[in-house]
């Protein structure tokens, strides 16, 4: 463990606890190491920013923060869940109940209406109609697109495509929203909308873990954790911007 | 899992989608469906009419009839002969005697010419005993049957057929009741005319409606056994006393034994003369139900293969699918979906559209059938079984062909198909 910083402890207010995480890749005789054990928490109601190039192993840890992989040494800690001991229901239904992915494609689903979208989550975590469609007003309002309930995303701008997604992402109050490269499609003007929209997420306590290769957001977040060559070179408290 | 009304709101929306596709995709097992319908339709039909049929002669009957027998050696050379053959008198009272005979119809056929001017007509004369209208489920269709007084009188009177009438009589005559025919120089008065509408036909004497019914003892007093055949070069004398006995058993459970009872007795009683022989309605009808058997087996596996084919086709496309959406099967499991989920979804889907394909194919084989029943004049019988079989069949189909491209949807790998665009 060669790095400058202390082995994450337990702590009381830690969501998610990184120890040691590794994940390596065979292919056949060949181990690919791609994450070459992470130590680091995400305190409850954190906006964190995860940098790095491409080749940093970014996109291999986001998937298992988002519990789509699991690490192949170390421990990931949500809330008091290893991850490691799950199964693939179980990794499929904490994705549901505590994960808010937010696309940077948005992938939302192009026949269904905003409202519909919506409650695809919600559907999965078998809520019924009724709460389903109340939930997805209220939120569609939150995002300013209470307006827009009926329409499908072809209709929509980009903002407005990854607002949804931003509402679909808190449909099942999750544990965090999982952001990965939320502006990457958006040009400058609608990503700072949409900067300021997980904002306004955080002030109302919604923890934010936002995977990007962009430096120049650094100065959103509470924490900026950077990766290099699957280790982590720096972390640092940043300033939030507004 | 989701609930269950969001898992089939979910397939059924997708098939929405594309609507034309759903249709084109289904159409293998709308016409393997169409096919086991109208198959089933027809072979049912075809059944039931055999059985009207058989019914008509009796199921509860054996016919014993009298035959020619083969000609022997160099029989043909004889000018002249008396011609001694069939079933007589002992063979009817021993017939009789026998266990599970209820009772015995006999019928003679007079041989008599009937003309209708200088034509022969190939109406019979016949002279039966007075239960035959019963027995052969004739109806009397204008004045009455034969009565007992018509017996002890040897009454000259008769009953028609229907196209015996038809042809004895102008076109247009209706009421023929009352009036006297004429065969041979014999004279009778019909008093009645009867209709067998259900098909009756019995060897060697045909059908009632062909028939001039005279009373039996009427025929004996007037002709005795005797038949004069006589044409240019030979004239014969044709002596047979009985052309059919039409008997009733009382429990069909035991007709086999009673027919091979009959069939034994009479090849001893007439030796080796090949003058006869005995009918049982029943077996000609097990015979036709075997027969049906080989048509339903052959129509089956045409059914079968392109309900196959058909289910390959739905398989490929859902293949086809999966890969198409995968970005969306990604998502979903992104979203939390589970495995089970997506496994569902895409095999409800499967099932809704080859369901749909058995519906479609429902209406598809009605409609073959009617075809069939207008140019074939085949009559066709829908089931309510054969429906709900069919709709079974195509939903299994959808299960068999749509659980392997659900099972690859369930396995796709997020990660790996998040990634896809």
């Amino acid at each position: 463990m060669s790095q400058n910083v202390e082995v994450a402890k337990p702590h009381s207010d830690a969501l998610v606890r990184l120890i040691d995480l590794q994940k390596t890749y065979y292919a056949g005789p060949l181990a690919v190491p791609v994450l070459k054990g992470l130590n680091f928490e995400v305190k409850r109601g954190e906006f964190v920013g995860i940098i790095g190039t491409s080749g940093s192993g970014k996109s291999t840890l986001l998937n298992i923060l988002g519990m789509l992989d699991v690490p192949t040494g170390g421990q990931y800690i949500l809330e008091d869940i290893e991850v490691e001991k799950l199964t693939d229901s179980e990794l499929a239904t904490i994705r549901n109940k505590k994960i808010g992915f937010i696309f940077q494609s948005f992938n939302l689903f192009p026949h269904l209406t905003v409202e519909q979208n919506i409650e695809v989550p919600m559907v999965y975590g078998r809520v019924n109609a009724k709460e389903r469609r109340a939930r997805a007003i209220e939120l569609a309002q939150q995002v300013k697109l209470g307006h827009r309930l009926g329409h499908r995303p072809t209709q929509l701008s980009g903002g407005e495509c990854q607002r949804v997604a931003v509402a679909r992402a808190l449909s099942n109050y999750p544990a965090f929203l999982l952001a990965d490269e939320p502006t990457g499609n958006l040009d400058e003007k609608t990503s700072g909308e949409v900067m300021k929209m997980f904002h306004g997420l955080h002030d109302t306590g919604v923890t934010i873990i936002m995977v990007t290769h962009n430096p120049a957001l650094e100065a959103h977040f509470d924490q900026v954790i950077r990766l290099r060559d699957g280790r982590i070179e720096s972390i640092v408290a940043g300033g939030t911007e507004r | 899992m989701m609930l269950p009304g969001d898992l089939i709101g979910l397939s059924l929306h997708n098939l929405l989608l594309h609507k034309i596709r759903s249709v084109l995709t289904s159409l293998g097992v709308i016409f393997g469906v169409g096919s086991v319908i109208a198959m089933l339709a027809i072979s049912e039909g075809a059944k039931q009419k055999a059985l009207e049929q058989l019914q008509a002669l009796g199921i509860d009957k054996i016919l014993i009839y009298s035959k020619k027998p083969p000609q022997e050696g160099s029989a043909s050379n004889d000018q002249s002969m008396v011609e001694r053959y069939g079933l007589v008198e002992k063979d009817l009272q021993n017939v009789k005697k026998m266990d599970n005979i209820e009772n015995v119809t006999a019928m003679r056929n007079s041989r008599l010419k009937v003309l209708r001017g200088l034509t022969s007509l190939d109406t019979k004369l016949v002279g039966t005993d007075i239960g035959f209208q019963k027995e052969s489920n004739s109806k009397i269709t204008r004045g009455r049957w034969l009565a007992p007084s018509d017996y002890e009188n040897d009454a000259q009177v008769c009953v028609v057929g229907k196209d015996a009438k038809r042809k004895l009589f102008s076109l247009g005559t209706t009421d023929v009741v009352g009036k006297i025919i004429k065969v041979e120089g014999r004279s009778f008065k019909i008093v009645g005319e009867i209709e067998n509408d259900i098909g009756a036909s019995f060897p060697e004497l045909d059908s009632p409606n062909d028939m001039i019914l005279v009373p039996s003892k009427t025929l004996q007093s007037l002709t005795k056994n005797y038949s004069f055949i006589m044409n240019r070069r030979t004239s014969s004398i044709t002596l047979v006393e009985y052309d059919l006995l039409l008997a009733k058993v009382r429990d069909t459970f035991y007709i086999d034994d009673t027919s091979k009872r009959i069939t034994s007795y009479l090849s001893k009683a007439h030796g080796t003369k090949q003058d006869w022989g005995v009918l049982v309605p029943l077996d000609l009808l097990k015979q036709r139900e075997a027969t049906q058997n080989i048509f339903t087996i052959v129509m089956g596996s045409i059914a079968g293969i392109s309900l196959i084919v058909g289910g390959i086709g739905i398989m490929n496309i859902m293949l086809a699918s999966v890969f198409e959406r995968r970005k969306e099967i990604g998502t979903r499991r992104a979203l939390g979906a589970q495995k089970s989920d997506i496994l569902f979804q895409f095999l409800i889907e499967t099932v809704f559209l080859t369901s749909l394909g058995g519906v479609l194919g429902i209406l598809t084989g009605i409609g073959i059938s009617k075809v069939i029943t207008i140019y074939a004049d085949m009559p066709a019988v829908y089931s309510t079984w054969s429906i709900v079989a069919s709709l079974a069949i195509a939903g299994s189909v959808g299960v068999i062909f749509g659980t392997y491209p659900a099972w690859k949807a369930a396995q796709q790998n997020p990660i790996e198909v998040l990634r896809a665009e």
